[in-house]
């Protein structure tokens, strides 16, 4: 009866390689696990620096943001793979999966940077200086009052920008990092079957996907629609 | 090393005007065709809304390169004749399909931004849909399409760069072959790439941030 379908998409070889598509998909979202926290903290350092007064602080984080959104991931990647082995570090290379993460951290903390500002900017002035005439120090107005909002505020976005991180990590496979792409690839390179590869590797891409609109329609409802 | 990368400039310059021109077609094709998506979803009826919808979802859903594989392997597959593309016109229905799912929700939400009471009051005029389409509601929804477009531009400079995978020879597929044969200056040839790129995204990023301080942003649904 579904003779028809095994022409057109053999599921019976996908069966045999769903582990290898399971492994893909946690090596996804491990890997942009990491990279989203990462690229937050590494973020957030730079938003601040880029609100900051002096020159010295705001030139470096400009620049940084100016050139990592300027330049395709692709060659971002590129430069962190090949350059870095160059560079001594721990005493040893990075691998591809190190040197992936990383390059996907530092490019995603560009946008993150843009949005953490962004939802700092959109605190109003007056939380900050209630704070300090109540006498908190500096530090304290930014980490109990300001923050806090900022990234409450922020949440739409960032999640928005986790998406795309999570479609950017399929171009580790270039650099031979095992991911969810690269799941198709072998089963491509194993059989040559392309509709079964690729159209499988799109599938599990689309099911990560639809949480990601489902985590961002319950933090839109908890958050009261506040963008 | 600026001997050799001399020696290498016109392999570079000969991948960033391939660069350039399939960046352009995919905007072209791109902001043609996610236009008639838009509007279609805007004002058209509810099934072409909702096919429409999950026509954007699927193409939102899955990473660009997945599209590029399934672009230039599997609907070769499908036997139709008109669909057996060669890397470069892959690389431009690829751009031109991924663009439009941006264009098409960035459209339809300048369309939906323009107040309903204009194109009741353009209707009761005498105004047919096409003229209020054409003098009412297309003159306003440009100016909110503006900086959001220009930064969609941005991105498709940017992922041109994954199409070396499928052997189109632009900016990044010049630079593997370039390695290929001088290995030892991978980083200044990946650091002169990434400064081509940069020229060629710089003053479009800086002209999008330019019409949204002019026209202001537009608020798009995640």
């Amino acid at each position: 009866m579904f003779d028809w379908l095994l022409d057109v998409y053999n599921y019976r070889v996908v069966a045999d390689y769903a582990s290898t598509f399971a492994f893909g998909i946690w090596r996804t979202v491990w890997i942009s696990t990491v990279s989203l926290l990462a690229a937050l903290v590494l973020g957030t350092g730079i938003a601040l620096m880029r609100r900051s007064r002096r020159r010295l602080a705001r030139w470096p984080a400009t620049v940084y943001v100016e050139a990592l959104r300027g330049t395709p991931l692709l060659v971002q990647i590129y430069l962190v793979y090949y350059g870095l082995p160059e560079i001594p570090l721990l005493g040893r290379r990075l691998d591809e999966l190190e040197g992936g993460v990383l390059a996907l951290s530092v490019h995603t903390a560009a946008y993150m940077a843009e949005i953490i500002r962004a939802g700092i900017g959109s605190v109003p002035e007056g939380q900050a200086e209630g704070a300090r005439s109540v006498g908190m120090t500096r530090w304290q107005t930014l980490r109990y009052v300001v923050l806090p909002q900022a990234f409450a505020n922020a949440t739409p976005p960032i999640i928005g920008q986790t998406a795309v991180l999570i479609k950017d990590s399929s171009l580790l496979s270039i650099i031979a990092v095992f991911e969810t792409m690269s799941a198709g690839l072998r089963l491509m390179s194993d059989r040559y079957m392309p509709n079964e590869a690729f159209l499988t590797s799109a599938a599990c891409f689309l099911a990560i996907y639809a949480v990601m609109l489902g985590v961002s329609n319950f933090a839109q409802r908890r958050l009261g629609g506040a963008t | 090393m600026l001997d050799a990368l001399q020696q290498h400039m016109p392999f570079l310059l000969a991948g960033l005007w391939m660069t350039v021109q399939v960046t352009l077609l995919g905007i072209c094709f791109g902001t043609l065709f996610g236009t008639l998506v838009g509007i279609a979803r805007a004002l058209g009826p509810r099934p072409a809304f909702w096919i429409l919808g999950a026509y954007i979802h699927l193409w939102r859903g899955t990473p660009f390169l997945c599209q590029i594989y399934i672009v230039y392997f599997v609907l070769p597959q499908t036997g139709i004749a008109w669909l057996q593309f060669d890397s470069f016109q892959a690389s431009v229905v690829a751009l031109t399909i991924y663009s439009s799912s941006y264009i098409a929700e960035i459209v339809r939400a300048a369309i939906n931004a323009v107040p309903r009471g204009q194109v009741e009051g353009a209707r009761s005029v005498g105004m047919t849909s096409g003229q209020t389409l054409r003098y009412v509601i297309a003159p306003q929804a440009l100016r909110m399409v503006l900086p959001p477009l220009g930064g969609v531009y941005v991105i498709m400079v940017k992922v041109t760069a994954v199409l070396s995978v499928i052997g189109t020879t632009e900016l990044v597929r010049q630079a593997n072959l370039v390695i290929q044969r001088d290995p030892a200056n991978i980083m200044p040839i990946f650091l002169v790439v990434a400064g081509l790129y940069f020229v060629f995204c710089y003053p479009m990023l800086l002209l999008t941030q330019w019409a949204e301080r002019r026209y202001g942003g537009l608020h798009l649904e995640a």
